[in-house]
């Protein structure tokens, strides 16, 4: 016989305002089956769920219905306090009478009928309930960190730290991702190299860190703690145990006129490179599309050149496996191409740069050694015009969204250029200045009162050339005039955009990700860095615009996830999973195709005499996410959901 | 010699040669227009066979009767376009393998039988895909149209006066070729989702399950329609769901033996940003 006891809870007024919750546990009260029915004022609270245990005890409850907020709410804890009576917490149900009835009804009456409706379809679904048992899952104690920029690296480092193994993987030839190419950064204009490089080499000589570079990841299987990757190595034509790093061969390389992705397009490369003097690893890899033997069939000079014989034309692309337990996403972002807004003429005159150019001529590193030039004549500019929110904040063009950083970048390329050109002058175009963050306020106000930038609210409209000169016209919106200015160069503050390959990435991987192409976390608020799958997090500028501390930031807090993750030998995982009934199946393999996890197997069924009778669909409980997709495609009914089968929904459905 | 001697001929070398174990086609029925399934298996037994504008039955259900396609060992059936098409849904669910089949492929068109060119289910490719050409206007139908311009309360007692003389007897089920399963969700009765009774409700559950479970894959054999006692119009609810696939999703059924389903399938590329 069921016993079940029903809970009624006020949440302060959040029910009780429009339920009324003691006519509510007396109409319950009346329900077939149901021993115990009280109303209170917090259940969630520890005198209320104490209160649920004694009733549990005292009763011999077999099943518990909490009539309350959303299950996502609470449904742990009142499962818990179940098993901590001694009931299986799987004959605790939540009935959702907060978001499903009372926040969204005026009624009185009507909304204490529903009330009770919902109730009693739940102590229906119980009374069908099965007691279930969580499942044990392995756990590879193996992190995959995807993207080596500053957020990767962290993660990396702070896993590795802690004594799990780590498999670093990054697409380009080296680690360090944008913020190897900034000059010095806000708010405290550290030189960016000289405190990212030394990560990048602790990164690669870890001894728990595995750094896979010029590789990407290209499949991924599995769930949570079992992830099975497949990662493409791509032949880099260098064999990497034994190049020294010399730089022989790219000394020797005839093609020398390749504009360098390090340096956006302002510095030029050989076909064969390291991205950047500093690059971890130091080894050059061959650029197949622009190497003239790869073009022509002939050249293999650096061949000739190296000492070693490091270089070799036959390597192809290799692929390995990987058992990986975690993994966690920095990868990062892009810059808008801003060529789309043909008025400031980007692409078209090359004095209007972005700020990614800036930052190449600003560091002490890039092509120009720091020295601030312009790109055509290689001259000295004197007067500077920053267009900040060129893409960002823009719906017709760019994106809609802030990109958070350019505020502060502008305000730091200015300052640095009034450091480096005495006599220069700078004036910036701004919608609003947003400098919210440990020291930033005083950064833009110091980049004003003691840098003497010269601020405009407005927009600029054009810009054209004139002579030497290229002339912006906009607006201060302040004074309410237009302002004509002959400027030598024009920096754009490009919007952050994600990866080009973000979406395509994201369904590899199988995480979600927005309408721009940032990927998606589990609770914008309260699972920040958890991505909307199991096992998967993320760091960094992959997620949004960040700047460098947030995106640190967030990798750690990724990496003590993991680390959450690593600190047990086996997870317990919610036995809530499909099964399929054999006699029944008629093997139409819907389901399997269906599934989104893999999770459906195709299995023969043999006679004794080991005769294939029939082939049928069979579910890995270790693989089944409990999405229920499976059940509802099966066309004879042939599969089930513990904890949501047929029979709980159809008693749940009558109950109403 | 008339298209049904050759064909006659045909089958009784397929047979002799041992090329096929069994023939499954036509013989006379019990009235004149009507014809009823022969299964074929001497080159004697071949002499009843009968090919002409009355064989409209889909034919290819039987292909999946109780061990006769466990040896292994080729079969042969005469089939319509429809009919060729369903091989390749059965096929692509598994159901059979395409390779055991030899299709001896005819069309009929104004009381005029001819032949289809090919044996094996790839070969009729072609055909397939200019059907699914023709597909959009082939598939409409003034009754499908009047009832579209109906109100929703006027289409539903539409439907709830044919569905009413329903008597439940799976006379539709049973002569569906897509109908395999070996336990029909209306025989599940734990829960019982589907009224077995023949009233409104009921008849209403089973009529749009079923259509449910054909759509994306009816091959518009007609069949169902054929086989209901009380002339129910099943054909123009399968008609619309195929209609709505391939508004939808671009999926006409049968086009090939490893076509993926519609209802079960998903592509990385889908415009709506619910799929990962
Ligand atoms: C002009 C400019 C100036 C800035 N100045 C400052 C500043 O002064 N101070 C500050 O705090 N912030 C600054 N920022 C922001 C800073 O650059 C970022 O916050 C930071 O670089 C983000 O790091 P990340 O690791 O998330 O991404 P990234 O640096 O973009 O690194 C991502 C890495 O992942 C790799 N990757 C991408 N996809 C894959 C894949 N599929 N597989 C493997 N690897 C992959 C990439 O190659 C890259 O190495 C500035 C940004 C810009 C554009
Ligand atoms: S083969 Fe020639 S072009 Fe290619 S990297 Fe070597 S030297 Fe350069
Ligand atoms: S969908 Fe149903 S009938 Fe088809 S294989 Fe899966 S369990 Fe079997
Ligand atoms: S109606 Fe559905 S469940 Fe029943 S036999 Fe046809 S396809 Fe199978
Ligand atoms: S054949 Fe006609 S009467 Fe029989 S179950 Fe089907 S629709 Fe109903």
């Amino acid at each position: 016989m069921a016993k079940i006891g029903v809970f009624i809870c006020h949440c302060g007024e959040n029910i009780s305002a429009k339920v009324d919750c003691k006519k509510l546990a007396a109409t319950i009260a009346e329900h077939p089956g149901v021993a115990v029915s009280v109303d209170y004022k917090y259940f969630c609270a520890d005198p209320g769920q104490e209160s649920i245990k004694k009733a549990i005890r005292e009763n011999h409850l077999t099943g518990v219905v909490v009539a309350a907020c959303s299950p996502r709410m609470h449904e742990a804890t009142f499962r818990k306090a179940c098993a901590e009576a001694g009931l299986n917490p799987y004959m605790c149900e939540i009935a959702n009478i907060r978001e499903h009835c009372s926040w969204v009804h005026t009624d009185q009456d009507m909304a204490t009928e529903k009330a009770a409706d919902i109730t009693r379809s739940m102590v229906e679904k119980v009374k069908r309930n099965n007691k279930l048992q969580p499942i044990e899952v392995p756990v590879t104690r193996r992190a995959l960190v995807i993207g080596g920029g500053v957020a990767g690296i962290q993660a990396a480092l702070d896993i590795a730290n802690a004594g799990q193994e780590v498999v670093l993987v990054e697409r380009e030839p080296s680690l360090g991702g944008h913020m190897a190419q900034l000059s010095e950064t806000f708010p405290t204009l550290d030189c960016s190299q000289c405190i990212l490089t030394p990560r990048m080499v602790e990164a690669a000589q870890h001894p728990k860190i595995r750094l896979l570079t010029y590789a990407e990841v290209v499949s991924v299987d599995g769930y949570i703690g079992n992830f099975h990757v497949k990662v493409k190595m791509k032949a880099r034509y260098v064999d990497m145990e034994s190049c020294t790093g010399c730089g022989d061969c790219i000394t020797k390389c005839p093609q020398k006129k390749i504009s360098s992705e390090f340096d956006c397009g302002i510095g030029k490369r050989a076909a064969i490179y390291t991205p950047f003097a500093q690059s971890v690893p130091n080894k050059p890899v061959i650029d197949k599309a622009t190497c003239t033997y790869f073009k022509n069939g002939k050249c293999k000079i650096c061949m000739r050149s190296c000492q070693i014989n490091a270089i070799n034309f036959d390597m192809q692309d290799e692929f390995i496996e990987l058992e990986i337990g975690a993994i966690v996403v920095a990868t990062g972002f892009q810059v808008q191409n801003n060529a789309v807004y043909g008025e400031y003429g980007y692409g078209k005159y090359p004095d209007v740069i972005t700020g990614l150019q800036f930052e190449r001529l600003a560091s002490a590193s890039g092509p120009t050694f720091g020295k601030i030039l312009r790109p055509s004549d290689g001259k000295e500019p004197k007067n500077i015009v920053f267009i900040q929110c060129a893409g960002s904040r823009d719906p017709s063009k760019g994106v809609r969204y802030c990109s958070k950083i350019c505020c502060m970048y502008t305000a730091k390329h200015a300052m640095l250029y009034s450091h480096k050109v005495h006599d220069g002058k700078s004036h910036i175009f701004y919608m609003d200045i947003r400098a919210a963050g440990k020291g930033y306020d005083e950064f833009t106000r110091r980049t004003i009162e003691e840098d003497g930038v010269s601020y405009l609210r407005g927009r600029v409209s054009k810009v054209w050339p004139k002579m030497s000169k290229l002339m912006v016209r906009g607006v201060d919106t302040l004074l309410g005039k237009p302002v004509v200015i002959a400027a030598d160069m024009v920096v754009l503050a490009t919007a952050m955009v994600p990866q080009p390959d973000a979406k395509e990435f994201a369904k590899t991987i199988g995480i979600a990700y927005d309408e721009y192409g940032f990927f998606n976390e589990a609770h914008l608020k309260l699972r920040p860095v958890e991505s909307s799958t199991a096992g998967i997090f993320l760091a960094g500028t992959c997620q949004s615009p960040k700047d460098i501390p947030d995106s640190v930031s967030q990798a750690s807090a990724s990496a003590s996830k993991v680390l959450a993750l690593f600190s047990k030998q086996t997870l317990e995982r919610e036995p809530v999973v499909a099964s399929n009934n054999e006699a029944t199946c008629a093997g139409c393999w819907g389901c399997v195709l269906a599934c989104p996890y893999n999770a459906i197997e195709k299995k023969d069924i043999l006679d004794r005499s080991g005769k294939l009778i029939k082939r049928v669909a069979s579910v890995n409980p270790g693989l089944c996410q409990g999405c229920g997709t499976c059940v509802t495609f099966c066309r004879s009914n042939s599969l089930d959901l513990a904890g949501f089968t047929e029979k709980q929904i159809f008693a749940e459905v009558m109950g109403l | 010699m008339t298209i049904q001697e050759t064909y006659k001929a045909r089958v009784k070398k397929l047979l002799a040669s041992g090329t096929v174990k069994m023939v499954i086609g036509y013989k006379p029925g019990t009235t004149a227009d009507r014809r009823r399934p022969h299964f074929i298996r001497t080159p004697e037994e071949a002499d009843q066979l009968v090919l002409d504008s009355a064989c409209i039955t889909n034919l290819s259900g039987y292909l999946l009767s109780e061990g006769l396609l466990s040896d292994e060992k080729a079969v042969a059936i005469f089939l319509k376009p429809d009919g060729i098409r369903s091989i390749n849904i059965l096929a692509a669910e598994a159901q059979l393998n395409s390779e055991q089949i030899l299709i001896l492929g005819f069309d009929s068109n104004d009381n005029q039988v001819t032949a289809l060119e090919g044996e094996k289910v790839e070969e009729f490719t072609t055909l397939i895909e200019s059907i699914k050409e023709q597909a959009p206007e082939a598939l409409k139908n003034p009754l499908l149209e009047q009832i579209e311009g109906m109100t929703p309360k006027e289409r539903f007692a539409f439907w709830q006066g044919e569905f009413s003389r329903c008597i439940k007897c799976y006379a539709c089920r049973q002569a569906c070729p897509m109908c395999y399963c070996r336990r029909c969700i209306v025989d599940c009765n734990q829960p019982q989702w589907v009224n077995t009774s023949s009233h409104t409700l009921g008849n209403f559950e089973w009529n749009i399950v079923r259509a449910f479970h054909l759509s994306g894959r009816c091959v518009g054999c007609g069949n169902c329609d054929r086989a209901c006692p009380v002339n129910i119009p099943l054909r123009l609810i399968n008609a619309k769901m195929a209609q709505e696939v391939l508004g939808a999703f671009d999926h006409f059924s049968g086009m090939s033996h490893t076509q993926e389903p519609v209802l079960a399938s998903f592509k990385k590329d889908d415009s709506e940003t619910f799929i990962l």
